[in-house]
């Protein structure tokens, strides 16, 4: 309380001029966002407001110094009758799906497990986090030899287990291929998972535990009804930035089958950048990334939400 | 009050700029007359000329016998300094569009052949044909590199070197199983089959969903006599069950759709495979890497022979300003013993029909099987709309090879893409 009451007392004195310039110094304060602003108008907007222009225009090399043309939104009636746009939502959405469920699953398992004391428990979480340490065209290409047909790992670790007869050609199979991505993809993203849930799970009060245990509460119990509930905002968090960034992976899936065999694990990014690097047709290609940043957008718009319901309850 | 308001704009002001900088990347030398009309090239006036060159040249042979050809320029052009900036092979395309798009070009770019018309029709590159017919050399060369250099009738380039695709076998495995070289399809399907046992597939070639596995296809779909513009024939549907027929009799893996060419490289000098289509850009990694003695010989003919072209194009950008000093940079490119010098230090097969009678390609068993090829290399000089047509005959390739499609209505789906993107 005493700090405000200085602080006026210090403006009386300056007199009747600091009344005058009150205007100009919240104007001028404005002024400090500016940099930030700048940088998120060049950096951010002025990218996403282009491609959706390039997205409304009929771009491609033949015309990329020529004649352009506005085309409304004939390009994404184009990309929505375009059976592989078809075929790259549903394999999106099921590498998105299944590597989040068991990423999430699994590392959250983990997490508890490693909430637990025991010796060389501090060695081994760091070295969980190897598999989020490697670059991804490492981890591609190392899963791309484990699940080769002919002289993979993994064949030959389940076929002496007798769990399959004939080798399987994981990455060449239109069956198995969006699987054997998927794979790897939860390799990757469970060390993530772990360590967020891990953070989380450290800052829960014990006395909580505690008086459950008094009251004579399951583990299970325990879990149900402390952990999840107190878990919820980072569980949240969590989800959403995971399924974000699955949701965008290219590179894993590009370098271990290129989103073949045909189409068989071809998912939206490889879907944009075959579009604008591939075959040139820029507009398109702008397109398929709107679409995804609007799919984004929209799942961006329920986490929040969901948040602010959180918060409400709180 | 405003003081401050002032220093706060032109604190901000300042780390935009800072920003916005051009970041050097290259470490230009002071270049004042870049921007000058570059003459005529004698060099009388001592001005420093500055040719920029994009390219995706990378090994340290590559790069000595570019340090070379330079060199040599300069001795015949003391003023004139090329300035070369490495770009990724996967980049170059971009960097250039982007370039195009920005008017921030380099005066000179090497790009791949089946490139060059994208570029052109795009606009990123000079119509040089008053130039070529001034020089007069067309018909020295072999019709497959020089038509890869055209567009529309009109010249945009000259060719760097070329390369092709021919088949190379492990001698000791074909000699244990009793076979010869093939020369024809049904001499390949044959030894193919015969060499294959538990371990060691008889052929590998790259099926990859991507421009090399269509490289590497496109050649059995000109020996059958059929082409992109008449894809929906006989020729394609005999070129593609040819494959899937080694596939299914497991001379050949169903792994090659996933396969790259050097993922193929490494297959057969692992010993791995007998036979592999791959050009002679593999020669160094089997000289080095492989454990097993290999030959080479052309491509297996059917109806007639055929292979691929590969290799480079210079183009001059379009908004080059010195487009002469580009041109007269090019034409010393083509004099006959630089192409032979550089095509030696490159690993490339020249371009110019009398060059390639050299004893250094005629003398060599290996490098006479890729000298052979040049009279029917084809290029794929199918107009800008080609890498659209290679996708639809890439997902052809793979519906038939995994067996979702019958070679027929494979085919004739791919050719109803095809038709219209094709002249």
């Amino acid at each position: 309380m005493q700090q405000p009451e200085v602080r006026t007392m210090g403006q009386k004195t300056m007199g009747i001029k600091s009344v005058k310039t009150k205007g100009i110094r919240s104007w001028s304060s404005y002024l400090f966002v500016l940099p930030g602003l700048g940088f998120l108008v060049f950096f951010m907007f002025f990218p996403i407001a282009y491609n959706f222009w390039l997205s409304v225009k009929d771009v491609k090399v033949t015309n990329l110094n020529g004649e352009q043309h506005f085309v409304g939104f004939a390009n994404y009636a184009t990309i929505f009758k375009d059976e592989l746009f078809t075929i790259s939502l549903t394999n999106s959405i099921i590498f998105t799906g299944l590597s989040i469920l068991f990423q999430f699953v699994i590392g959250f398992a983990l997490a508890l497990f490693f909430n637990k004391r025991f010796p060389g428990r501090d060695i081994m979480r760091s070295l969980m986090l190897l598999a989020w340490l490697m670059p991804i065209v490492i981890t591609a290409t190392l899963f791309k030899w484990m699940l080769a047909g002919d002289y993979g790992v993994f064949n030959y670790l389940l076929q002496t287990l007798g769990v399959i007869q004939q080798p399987v050609s994981w990455l060449t199979e239109a069956d198995t291929s969006l699987y054997g991505t998927i794979l790897a993809n939860i390799w990757i993203g469970i060390p993530f998972n772990m360590i967020i849930l891990l953070s989380g799970l450290q800052s829960l009060p014990d006395h909580l535990y505690e008086a459950a245990k008094l009251d004579g509460a399951s583990r299970f119990q325990q879990f149900v009804h402390i952990t999840l509930p107190l878990m919820r905002p980072t569980i949240l968090v969590l989800l959403m930035l995971g399924v974000i960034y699955t949701f965008k992976v290219f590179d894993l899936i590009f370098i271990m089958t290129g989103g073949g065999p045909v189409n068989a694990s071809f998912v939206l990014p490889l879907y944009a950048y075959q579009l604008s690097f591939i075959t040139f047709d820029f507009s398109l290609g702008a397109t398929v990334a709107s679409i995804m940043f609007l799919i984004l957008i929209a799942l961006s718009a329920v986490y929040l939400w969901m948040l602010r319901k959180e918060e409400q309850t709180l | 009050m405003i003081k401050q308001a002032i220093s706060v704009l032109a604190a901000s002001c300042l780390m935009l700029l800072a920003a916005c900088a051009p970041s050097s990347t290259q470490p230009t030398a002071p270049a004042p007359s870049t921007n000058q009309p570059a003459g005529s090239g004698s060099g009388s006036t001592g001005e420093v000329i500055t040719l920029t060159l994009w390219d995706y040249w990378s090994t340290d042979a590559q790069l000595k016998a570019l340090d070379e050809m330079f060199a040599a320029y300069q001795k015949v052009r003391p003023n004139v300094k090329i300035e070369r900036t490495y770009v990724p092979f996967n980049d170059l395309k971009n960097k250039l569009l982007m370039g195009a798009t920005a008017g921030q070009l380099p005066d000179l770019v090497a790009i791949g052949n089946p490139d060059l018309q994208s570029f052109a029709a795009a606009g990123a590159l000079a119509d040089i044909s008053a130039e070529i017919k001034e020089w007069g050399q067309t018909d020295k060369y072999f019709e497959g590199p020089w038509s890869s250099t055209m567009y529309q009738g009109k010249n945009y380039g000259v060719p760097v070197g070329s390369n092709n695709l021919a088949l190379y076998y492990n001698e000791d495995m074909l000699k244990a199983a009793g076979v010869e070289p093939p020369k024809n399809w049904e001499e390949l399907k044959q030894a193919a089959q015969k060499v294959a046992k538990p371990g060691v597939y008889g052929l590998v070639a790259a099926g990859i969903k991507s421009e090399e596995g269509a490289f590497q296809f496109l050649p059995f779909i000109w020996q059958a006599g059929s082409d992109l513009n008449t894809f929906d024939s006989q020729g394609t549907v005999d070129a593609i069950t040819l494959w899937k027929e080694l596939v299914d009799s497991g001379a050949m893996s169903k792994e090659i759709i996933n396969l790259n060419q050097q993922d193929v490289a490494v297959q057969f000098s692992a010993g791995k495979a007998a036979m592999m289509v791959n050009g002679p850009w593999q020669i160094p990694f089997l000289q080095k890497e492989g454990k097993v003695k290999w030959g080479v010989v052309p491509l297996p003919s059917n109806k007639q022979g055929g292979t691929i072209l590969g290799g480079e194009d210079w183009a001059i950008t379009s908004t080059s300003k010195n487009k002469e000093m580009a041109w007269d940079f090019l034409k010393f490119t083509q004099e006959p013993e630089n192409i032979l010098a550089f095509a030696k230090a490159m690993g490339y097969v020249p371009s110019r029909k009398d060059l390639i009678q050299d004893s250094y390609w005629q003398n060599d068993p290996i490098l006479k099987a890729f000298a052979d090829g040049m009279e029917f290399a084809k290029a794929r000089a199918y107009g800008p709309e080609y890498p659209k047509a290679s996708v639809a005959m890439q997902e052809m390739m793979q519906q038939v090879i995994t067996g979702a499609k019958s070679p027929q209505d494979a085919v004739k789906e791919a050719d109803a893409k095809i038709k219209p993107l094709i002249p």
